[in-house]
């Protein structure tokens, strides 16, 4: 298809064509063109359909605020909705389709809709879906959700990447148009690090759009020889298709980059970037956005901005129409009409709003065709170019909170109150109108900053341009209009639906706001938000000062989920930590579990097992009859060195460590200062000023920081050092009779006789002829353990060593379900009893909480409430019927008492199937247990359907005199 | 017992990948020994720095190296010495020549240690780590914690292209992904 309405000149590429395809229609344009304007040279009028009354809407504007243009690009999985064709650049193969119909574009179903309009008004939802309310979700919702959004998504993965980026810079311009270009040339000439950012594939904002020169040339010309320049300079970064969406704290704005929109394809590149940008000063110099006059049927296509009019013809050389009218109440959109007539498109009529003129209605089903003037003057035209004035994007000025103010001069808010810190606002964003006084003021405030940071600002003067005239009288609506008149296009809000809302008490512009979602919609009101203020201003008698702006929040432009994700999906969603194990345990078929960030081998199946209860039961019952191994590296480390290392220990754990000799090892229960037990583990003395730490898998990085924070705040006069070495060790139990038998093999001159190397004894050492090694005699299963460390990188070796010795003893690898399976048969508390809410004295270990000395916790956990006689203890529970499950979460209920809250006497914090003993066991916090030892209770769990009989019995189920661990 | 003496493993297998204009290696005959300054010993150890290593005590931003050692500000209280020495011993070998004059752990298994190079190296960075690494800004013989997709990381600028990257062992694949992933995503 040729392209009837292509005029000459513009900044397109004319040598190349680019084939694509709209509705599945091949049609063609150049490099240089967006699809608005692709579409514009094509003669396509008819785009998109509305939002409620489903209108037939064209192409409004030539840029983001676009609110009728609204397409679906791409195909399958990277199909997306809702793309503004005024800002999609065309590339050949693009692929867009209209939304928002049933049916065809031209005949859709939905239409019918606007024959309801009476019904659809403001507030529909709120007064019609009210009753019956069963019908809420069955019905009206499926209904409502199924008519409403524009666009569909694909429902499937999106198949791109996006990232982060983190970017410095002393000055960031936001904005790269005329002021933006001058205030950055300005900064970069003075030596400052420079980030031009500009959400255009083309610098020079309205230069590009408008025939005004600068310096002697055209405009377009200056701003593409102001580019080249900046991008030569080292210092500076010039960021096109580059949208600078938020303004955060501490200097620091969001932008997203688009990376490969334009391109076909991605190339495995990432799609979009959304960069963190570090800003010393920021520069806003986002221009304004032009806004229409309210009149009986404005929605038609061919009706458009003036600006957008002059972009389509001057920047894409491409005819909104055959026959323009042109209606304005500034001069600036007035001037439109030479435009028209220099690229030789008739003019079918100049109206001044302000000497009277008047629209009232026009006509023409899918298609502009006849405006008809309030003295009832019917005018052909195919296209209308509106001006209701400029309105300065203000709107990062306002993300902390800053309220513009109004300005006569412009008709429009301008920055006021308190901005960003660090940011200051130049050129058409400030409500300098103006092209001479804009690249005048951006000058001038390039230089500023650069004075500001310590740059002597360049010689020469600014870029020189005239002043044009841009007298405005604000004219929001046409009252004589009897037809609907649109506010905002996108939410479909006409101003009767805006006097509706005030009629029926909403006078707060937020209220209004909300109520007809006016400005809601995805272009966040940008051609509409002061037409609709301007509507409550003539309703309320007060000026539009007094009504005031609803309130700017980021992000300014719509940044896809997928870009504030970045790289954080799938796999990549999170880091994953491997033990020095895993590559054993990947080879030997271990499955895995999380815990925390860690992937821990959860059992280790072997051939004709049918379950993984197969397998974990096998691991505990050849651990308790031989011996087992288990990759513990996981727990949390900590170096502990310094001449008061032992005074520390002794306050930040509940019990005594002052005394506890070199050698030995020691159980530690810590506090949090509110008294409730924070974490356990187990502390070496491997000599007089050095230990080592062992702390619970999940608490590792937060109880290193509790005892920096001790160290470094309460008591900096300590000598005492702490640092990580959770990864430095490969750390392995060695558990069962058979335990020492296995460790004598692997260490080197050690004895290990119950004399020399006792329960709770420890020992630097070394194992297999040299390697480095350190050896506890800890146990967390109940039995004969040890746990022996190597630096990790014998890690990997090391379990294959010790798998390869125990070979001898019948050795089994266990995994953290058979380690939980022991810890329960012998009442260690874990996770689920030490879970932040349980105190020493629930757990059994009151005792440990000494009184003769102050440590973290100590006073607090003294509370009559926590050391109430018939509290809560930890106990161990059966079940009656041997045969029965526990299931854990049940709560525990006097047989006989009222099945509620009131009642409750306790629950199950974790159960276990042992092997051992044959049935089901538990661990869980019963009120007074230590006085109802062989009591039958009911174990009730309602969220799982289960109500059962149990028994209480003492929580060590297994060797409760700990013969074996001593053995 | 010799013939079962245990063989070590990097943690990413002496990993090295030239990708576009990046080059990213894992330097596993790095050791890593920290050393943390006793309360009111900064002086005596500044000495014996000096006289062991010919090491001026680092600044918290700034590393110092002589001949094939760096020395790193981890904390107020904190440095860690960074040198080729492949046998487990390095800490070792650390305090026999610093005596008492710091508390010294051994840290060169805890991290894996990446050297990541080229005129790409930047450009990747820059989609990693929130720091300025503007030449002026982070020169030479700089060094920082930072973070890098959620993982903690010391950063130490080698050369002007040439930046050693620290981090955890357990995470290493998850790191080196995060940073591979980056020099990919650069585009030329």
């Amino acid at each position: 298809m040729t392209q009837p309405f292509r005029l000459s000149g513009g900044q397109i590429d004319r040598s190349r064509l680019v084939r694509f395809q709209w509705n599945d229609r091949w049609m063609s344009g150049h490099p240089g063109d967006t699809l608005a304007s692709a579409l514009m040279a094509n003669g396509v009028r008819l785009v998109g359909r509305s939002f409620k009354y489903h209108r037939p809407r064209g192409i409004f504007s030539a840029g983001t605020e676009e609110p009728n243009a609204l397409v679906q690009l791409r195909k399958g999985a990277a199909q997306e909705p809702n793309t503004r064709a005024t800002t999609v650049e065309l590339f050949d193969g693009l692929y867009a389709t209209s939304q928002n119909h049933r049916g065809s574009l031209e005949w859709d179903l939905l239409a019918i809709n606007d024959l309801l309009a009476p019904l659809l008004s403001a507030g529909f939802y709120y007064k019609t879906f009210m009753w019956p309310a069963k019908l809420w979700e069955k019905l009206y919702e499926p209904a409502i959700r199924s008519a409403a959004g524009l666009g569909r998504l694909s429902e499937r993965p999106d198949p791109d990447c996006y990232v982060h980026g983190f970017l410095h810079c002393d000055l960031l311009v936001i904005g790269g148009g005329p002021a933006g270009l001058a205030a950055a040339l300005a900064a970069g000439r003075a030596g400052l690090r420079v980030i031009v950012a500009d959400e255009d594939f083309r610098l020079g904002g309205r230069l590009n759009s408008d025939r005004e020169e600068v310096d002697g040339q055209p405009g377009t010309d200056w701003a593409k020889a102001a580019v080249a320049e900046l991008i030569a300079m080292p210092r500076v970064r010039v960021m096109p298709r580059s949208t600078v969406f938020g303004a955060f704290d501490h200097g620091i704005y969001g932008a997203l980059e688009r990376m490969t929109d334009h391109l076909r394809q991605s190339d495995g590149k990432p799609r979009q970037v959304a960069w963190r940008i570090y800003a010393k000063r920021a520069l806003l110099a986002a221009g304004a956005t032009e806004r229409a006059i309210a009149f009986g049927n404005n929605d038609r296509p061919g009706i458009m901005l003036a600006g957008a009019v002059r972009s389509y013809v001057n920047r894409f050389g491409a005819a909104p129409g055959r026959r323009v009218a042109v209606f304005a109440n500034n001069d600036d959109g007035l001037r439109t009409a030479d435009d028209l007539r220099a690229a030789g498109i008739e003019v079918a009529s100049v109206l001044d709003a302000r000497t009277g003129a008047a629209i009232v209605d026009t006509r023409g089903r899918k298609a502009l065709r006849q405006i008809i003037l309030a003295d009832g003057t019917r005018i052909d035209a195919d296209c209308l170019a509106v001006s209701g004035g400029w309105s300065p994007n203000v709107h990062l000025t306002c993300h902390q909170r800053g309220r513009p103010v109004w300005s006569d001069r412009i008709s429009g808010f301008v920055p006021g109150g308190v901005l960003p810190p660090g940011l200051s606002v130049t050129g058409a964003a400030n409500g300098t109108m103006t092209l001479g006084a804009a690249l005048r003021e951006g000058h001038v405030e390039g230089s500023r900053l650069a004075a500001e940071l310590g740059q002597r600002p360049a010689k020469g003067g600014p870029p020189v341009a005239a002043d044009a005239s841009f007298a405005v009288t604000p004219i929001w609506h046409v009252g004589a209009s009897r037809a609907r008149s649109w506010v905002d296009l996108q939410n479909d809000v006409t101003t009767k639906d805006v006097t509706q809302a005030y009629q029926e008490g909403f006078r707060a512009v937020e209220h209004v706001k909300r109520y007809t979602t006016l400005g809601m919609a995805t272009d966040q009101g940008r051609t509409s938000g002061l037409l609709g203020l301007g509507v409550l201003a003539d309703l309320s008698g007060k000026p539009v000062a007094e009504i005031g702006t609803t309130m700017f929040r980021p992000p300014y432009t719509p940044v896809a989920i997928g870009a504030f994700a970045g790289r954080a999906r799938g796999k990549a969603y999170r880091a994953t930590r491997l033990t020095p194990s895993h590559d054993w345990a990947t080879e030997t078929g271990a499955s895995f579990t999380e815990a925390g960030l860690w992937m821990r081998a959860q059992w280790f199946a072997r051939d004709g097992e049918a379950g993984w209860r197969d397998s974990v039961d096998r691991e505990v019952m050849m651990t308790r009859r031989s011996v087992g191994v288990c990759d513990v590296s996981t727990l949390g480390k900590i170096d502990i060195q310094g001449r008061d290392s032992a005074e520390f220990l002794n306050r930040v754990y509940a019990n005594a460590f002052l005394k506890l000799p070199v050698g030995r090892v020691r159980y530690g229960l810590m506090l949090r200062e509110d008294g409730f037990v924070y974490d356990d583990g187990t502390t070496a003395r491997l000599a007089q000023t050095h230990f080592v730490m062992t702390t619970t898998t999940a608490n590792a990085a937060g109880v290193l920081r509790h005892l920096e924070f001790a160290r470094q705040c309460l008591w900096p006069d300590l000598d005492v050092h702490l640092i990580s070495t959770t990864d430095s060790w490969a750390q392995f139990a060695v558990a069962g009779p058979n335990a020492r038998a296995l460790v004598s093999r692997v260490v080197d001159d050690l004895d290990l006789s119950n004399d020399a190397f006792p329960f709770m004894a420890c020992a630097e050492c070394t194992v297999f002829g040299g390697t480095p090694a350190r050896l506890f005699r800890i146990s967390f299963s109940g039995e004969l353990a040890y746990e022996v460390a190597v630096p990790a990188r014998f890690g990997d070796a090391m379990m294959r060593a010790l798998m390869q010795v125990g070979a001898a003893f019948d050795a089994v690898a266990y995994g953290v379900e058979a380690l939980g399976v022991m810890r329960i048969e012998k009442g260690h508390a874990a996770g689920g009893e030490l879970n932040g809410q349980t105190t020493a004295r629930m757990l059994g270990l009151g005792a440990m909480v000494s009184d003769r000395k102050d440590a973290i916790g100590g006073t607090l956990s003294r509370r009559p409430e926590m050391q109430a006689e018939a509290g809560l203890r930890l106990m161990g529970f059966r079940p009656v019927d041997r045969t029965q499950n526990l299931m854990a979460g049940a709560h525990f209920l006097t047989q006989g008492a009222a099945t509620d809250t009131a009642h409750d006497q306790g629950w199950l914090s974790s159960v276990a199937w042992s092997p051992e003993l044959g049935h089901s066991i538990g661990l869980g916090f019963l009120l007074n247990g230590e006085n109802r030892l062989g009591e039958r209770l009911r174990a009730y769990n309602p969220l799982r359907g289960q109500d059962i009989l149990v028994e209480v019995c003492s929580p060590h189920h297994l060797d409760p005199e700990g013969v074996r661990q001593r053995g | 017992m010799d013939e079962n003496r245990l063989q070590a493993k990097a943690p990413l297998g002496g990993r090295d990948r030239q990708i576009g204009r990046a080059r990213l290696r894992e330097r596993d005959e790095l050791s890593l020994v920290s050393l943390a300054i006793p309360l009111g010993g900064e002086a005596e150890l500044g000495d014996a720095l000096k006289q062991a290593y010919g090491l001026d005590m680092p600044d918290p931003r700034r590393g110092r190296c002589k001949g094939d050692i760096w020395a790193l500000r981890t904390g107020h209280d904190q440095m860690l010495l960074i040198f080729p020495h492949p046998t487990p011993d390095a800490g070792v070998h650390v305090n026999a020549r610093l005596s008492t004059r710091a508390y010294v752990t051994d840290q060169t298994d805890g991290w894996v240690k990446l050297l990541l190079s080229g005129a790409a190296g930047l450009d990747a960075l820059e989609r990693l780590c929130p720091l300025d690494l503007e030449l002026a800004a982070f020169p030479v013989g700089a060094s920082a914690r930072t973070v890098m997709e959620h993982l903690g990381v010391i950063l130490l600028r080698l050369e002007q292209d040439r930046f050693l990257l620290l981090s955890a062992r357990s995470s290493a694949e998850s790191f080196w992904d995060a940073v591979a992933m980056s020099c990919e995503f650069v585009v030329d």
